[in-house]
């Protein structure tokens, strides 16, 4: 309706400016009640129960995109408004200002508000001092979940990015199908960690003896090999090896995609220049491939480290953690808020884990800060 | 020209206080719908909240159409949501839930201290005559400040041991009566080269709930109901000696040699589902498995053609010093005080519409209603089951799942691994265990 009345105001213009001028008053008004209305409308029937959720959902992103040009373009008309001197002191701010305020309510706010909860007892209603810390840090399931995460995001990465180069490397030289080589690899990347830790509990499935046929691979190999079938998830400390694989499986694909577009970028004449000094490929590789794919190496190991710090899908997955000593934090956090409604003791586990990612976080700054530098 | 360079951003100003506008009185919306009829229902729906499966929800809803929404000027509907308990909280605190099924006790006391449903005396219901209708007990677990606020829409019997009944009848064994003879029947299939029972604890995350089950059924046959309340509310310790009793019957079963298929400590590592297997082999693996009513969906993956009544059958685990009967179920709460909500409620928890849904195949709910007959069942298993649980509502000698009811650092936390610790560590391990739960209650 209101599109309508404008474009017959623009169309009218040029053929008479008085009727023009008093279209376009009627145009502007229509506008100016029209909008409100049909936004009021666009937002009543993104809430209503019985509508086509496409067509809610269309609604919806056409009101977010045009919501946000139209604050964006308004605020920019104010700026525009405003005495000379102050317009260009105050455009940055206007413009950064909304994703500040949404960032404050996403990140900011939550990051405080379980700062305070985790000095506070289990429903948040009167303080407690440092007694969730306390636990964190003397509970023995606790204690093992800190040591299991130390091991996760050592042995994760490590393994992940080391079968990621050696294959990124391989493959590299292969002469046909680098492509299909790499791909697979890749593929688990594409599973969600409960999928990847669902088809691993199929692969570690164990059965007592008498209840049918053992239809975990796992056992299948180890009984073919005369054993009798071994509960694997709850066999310490291997478990937790048997969970890290599951990670690296996943995370390889990624660390060999990302280093072998490194190894691609190191200019040919390098390498070459070196065979012709007579540098076995041995040579080639740690003198010169390792040191030129350094900064990707640094981002691969932040971004897998990382990871392993939230790890909790697969671990939530596997068996009891506790009676298993599979523990890690970010389970432990989860289990904590969730399962036992305790949020004292899972935001106080939040705040470490938050802690911990921070030093790898300056690290990695700092790190490319420096290679900045360089360029 | 100057009127046009004003009026634009003027404009647009209007549509974003309009947006905002809106978004504000969007929640004023919501709450102003409530008195009118919650979520779209000015209509006059009536949204019953569960976590149905699909099969059950249109068995369900067509009963409602049949029954309710036929003679009424409001249309009742059951509303399935695959994540319950985020869109219970949702509706509750924005004031959109109409009536809502909720299987624990202790979120609909939540409930009711966050003032989100409303009690059942406000809607003008008599508490004496749902007492009679449900039994004390069932309906006193939704009382909080000394009002109700949940009708028991659906029990499920968990004191159950199932049996192959073909192979069992054919080696001439007897359902027992006692504990003793449960005792004389386990022994007796050791003696005949097999073994009794079959035993499994996993459960991903959740391992150990089916021995807390165990437990809760053994301390309710051995201390009573009495001490059952009174370790529940923790007036007792968790290693009380009554306690430690039920647990110590528990081992008898647990590390009896042969008694249980694969040994005591590959319990834990049994997935339960995997567990009724061998009841199935031919010849049974084991002939006795003590689970719930809904482990009976599982026994297809076990042998397609396994028929209730011929095949395997169920009898309830034999009374020790106590009579006792252990059971879980749902609550109905009301979270919108208007009188078609009340109307429909009204119905709901009737003898007619109760007795209906239990003549669904795909429903396998049971009446709490103590008028429900078992002649309503159009399964066999779920009549025998509801003649079991309507005694133990009227003589007050059933209790509600422990664990659901223990604080959650207890309930879904040390009684599960603990009992796990007890089938891994022997009859030895038990007092540490005990202990160790008894440590881990939260204080206060």
């Amino acid at each position: 309706m209101t599109n309508g009345s404008e474009q017959q105001t623009t169309a009218t213009v040029p053929a008479n400016a008085e009727a023009g001028r008093a279209l376009k008053l009627l145009g502007a008004v229509v506008v100016l009640v029209g909008l409100p209305l049909l936004v009021q409308w666009a937002f009543d029937f993104t809430k209503d129960r019985d509508a086509n959720r496409f067509a809610i959902v269309g609604v919806a992103i056409v009101l977010g995109v045009l919501g946000v040009f139209a604050l964006f373009w308004v605020m920019d008309q104010i700026v525009d408004r405003l005495p000379r001197g102050w317009r260009e002191t105050a455009r940055p701010y206007v413009f950064v200002g909304p994703a500040l305020v949404v960032l404050s309510v996403f990140l900011i706010y939550p990051v405080v508000n379980t700062l305070l909860l985790s000095f506070k007892d289990r429903r948040g209603d009167s303080w407690v001092g440092l007694d969730n810390f306390e636990f964190v840090f003397t509970d023995p399931s606790m204690l093992r979940s800190l040591r299991n995460t130390s091991l996760w995001i050592v042995v994760v990465p490590a393994l992940a990015l080391v079968i990621g180069l050696v294959f990124a490397t391989l493959a590299d030289r292969l002469q046909r199908g680098e492509s299909v080589a790499k791909s697979v690899i890749f593929l688990p990347m594409a599973i969600s960690f409960v999928g990847a830790a669902v088809t691993f509990r199929l692969i570690y499935n164990y059965r007592p003896e008498g209840f049918g046929s053992n239809v975990g691979v796992m056992n299948a190999v180890w009984q073919g090999l005369g054993n009798d079938p071994v509960p694997w998830l709850t066999r310490q400390p291997w478990n937790n090896f048997l969970l890290m694989v599951i990670m690296v499986w996943m995370q390889t694909g990624f660390a060999m995609v990302v280093l072998s577009s490194a190894i691609k970028s190191i200019p040919e004449e390098i390498i070459e220049a070196a065979r012709i000094d007579g540098a076995t490929e041995w040579q080639v590789f740690r003198h010169i491939t390792i040191p030129s794919i350094l900064p990707t190496i640094t981002v691969v190991t932040t971004y897998m480290v990382i990871n392993a710090m939230k790890v909790f899908d697969i671990v939530f997955v596997m068996g009891s953690p506790e009676n298993n000593g599979t523990e890690v934090v970010a389970e432990r956090m989860l289990t904590w808020f969730f399962v036992r409604n305790n949020q004292g003791y899972g935001a106080a586990v939040a705040v470490v884990l938050f802690l911990a990612v921070i030093p790898v976080m300056i690290a990695n700054v700092r790190r490319f800060r420096a290679e900045e530098a360089i360029r | 020209m100057r009127l046009r360079r004003l009026m634009v951003p003027l404009l647009a100003f209007a549509l974003i206080a309009g947006a905002c506008g809106d978004d504000d009185d969007g929640d004023e919306g919501t709450q102003s719908e409530d008195t009118g009829g919650g979520g779209g229902d000015d209509s006059g729906r009536v949204v019953l909240l569960t976590a149905m499966e699909p099969e059950e929800v249109s068995a369900v809803q067509s009963i409602f159409d049949d029954m309710i929404n036929a003679d009424a000027d409001y249309e009742a509907e059951v509303e399935a949501a695959g994540n319950f308990e985020e869109q219970l909280q949702i509706r509750a605190e924005g004031g959109t839930l109409d009536l809502a099924a909720v299987p624990q006790p202790g979120a609909v006391r939540q409930l009711a201290a966050d003032g989100s449903i409303v009690a059942l005396e406000d809607l003008g219901f008599d508490i004496a005559e749902l007492e009679e209708m449900f039994g004390e007990y069932f309906l006193s677990l939704g009382e909080y400040e000394g009002k109700h606020y949940g009708v028991p829409t659906n029990i499920n019997l968990k004191s159950m041991v199932w049996y192959p009944k073909d192979d069992f009848d054919a080696a001439g064994y007897e359902v027992p009566d006692t504990w003793d003879d449960l005792i004389a029947l386990s022994d007796k299939i050791v003696a005949d080269g097999s073994n009794p029972w079959c035993i499994g604890f996993e459960s991903e995350g959740a391992t150990g709930w089916p021995a807390t089950d165990w437990m809760e059924d053994l301390v309710l046959r051995t201390a009573g109901v009495d001490t059952y309340d009174q370790w529940v509310n923790h007036e007792i310790p968790f290693d009380d000696p009554a306690i430690k009793e039920a647990a110590e019957r528990f081992g008898e079963i647990l590390f009896t040699d042969e008694y249980v298929l694969g040994g005591a400590a590959a319990t834990a590592d049994l997935a339960f589902g995997d567990a009724p297997g061998p009841l199935f082999q031919d010849p049974p693996g084991c002939y006795l498995h003590r689970q719930a009513s809904f482990i009976n969906s599982f026994f297809g993956n076990f042998d397609e053609d396994a028929e209730a009544g011929t095949d395997y059958d169920w009898f309830p685990l034999p009374p020790i010093d106590q009579e006792g009967t252990l059971f879980a179920g749902e609550f109905t709460v009301v979270g919108s005080n208007r009188p078609e909500v009340k109307d429909f409620l009204d119905q709901f928890i009737g003898q007619e519409v109760q007795c209906a849904m239990g003549g669904t195949e795909a429903s396998s709910r049971i009446s709490p209603n103590i008028e429900v007959g078992p002649d309503c069942y159009a399964n066999d298993i779920l009549a025998d089951a509801s003649v079991v649980l309507t005694d133990a509502l009227e003589n007050d000698t059933g209790r509600f799942d422990a664990s659901d009811m223990m604080p959650p650092e207890v309930g879904s936390g040390t009684f599960w691994t603990g009992m796990i610790d007890y089938v891994r560590g022997g009859p030895d391990s038990l007092d540490g265990v005990l202990a160790a739960i008894e440590a881990s209650w939260p204080a206060g």
